[in-house]
């Protein structure tokens, strides 16, 4: 029952995400997404996922935040009750397959490997290639803004 | 209650999104969720692959994601200063503008 409400919650905070007019509300909505998915990883057992989901979440909300506030036209424009009505409507609607039907085979090959063992023995050089991508991605946006500040714009 | 159903319709809003919205914060959050729907897919993963691999895969996944958001965020600060809007159909507008004005 607990993972049926968090789906519909999941795919309403989604649509409102995308569909609210006002900035700041679709980020709250999205906010709101990622606490969802935090939630439904706690609900299937994967605890380290559900603590990376939200902090990556915090991280990611904060900047879109500052940069929804910084970047986004000041309009007027509001969501209408009917529109919130149809868009709550619509992610009820939406959420109903995944709740009422199952495509997924259930037949449990269950391996004993731990969190540890799968990150660091198994798929370690992943993890370090990965790293590697992301230094390498930080410093790019680093130089890219350092040299846009340099050249006068 | 099925993740691959959840994921598949997650995936689907947010391409919609994608297709559909023309700001560029919108477009971001579209691209979010398309992520976050690709990386459901992994809990769905867990009973079969076992615990620990599913969840070392799903942080694998979103370390991809947010290094995708960064690069993501960052052309988005960069070309709403640089047009002075975030709508697409106005940058494109002003882009051909410019592109003709270097022409003449």
């Amino acid at each position: 029952m607990i993972l049926e409400i968090l789906a519909i919650g999941l795919i309403i905070s989604a649509v409102l995400a995308l569909f609210l007019d006002e900035v700041v509300y679709s980020v709250a909505a999205l906010a709101a997404t990622f606490l969802f998915t935090a939630l439904l990883y706690l609900e299937n057992g994967a605890i380290y996922a559900a603590i990376f989901q939200f902090a990556v979440g915090v991280g990611t909300l904060s900047i879109l935040f500052l940069s929804g506030e910084m970047l986004s036209e000041k309009s007027t424009k509001k969501t209408s009750p009917p529109k919130m009505g149809i868009l709550l409507g619509a992610g009820v609607v939406l959420s109903l397959p995944a709740i009422l039907f199952s495509v997924s085979n259930s037949s449990a090959a269950y391996s004993n490997v731990s969190f540890g063992d799968a990150l660091w023995n198994l798929s370690g050089v992943d993890v370090v290639l990965q790293a590697l991508v992301i230094l390498t991605v930080a410093l790019g946006i680093a130089i890219i803004l350092y040299e846009r500040r340099n050249g006068g714009q | 209650m099925d993740f691959v159903i959840l994921s598949l319709v997650m995936m689907a809003i947010g391409i919609y999104g994608l297709l559909t919205n023309r700001q560029l914060l919108k477009v971001f959050i579209s691209v979010e969720l398309i992520a976050t729907a690709a990386t459901l897919n992994f809990v769905m993963l867990v009973p079969s692959i076992g615990e620990g691999l599913g969840q070392a895969f799903l942080i694998l996944a979103f370390s991809t994601d947010t290094a995708v958001s960064a690069v993501v965020l960052a052309l988005l600060v960069i070309v709403t200063k640089r047009y002075g809007t975030s709508n697409i159909n106005e940058i494109l507008k002003m882009q051909e503008k410019q592109d003709s004005e270097a022409e003449k």
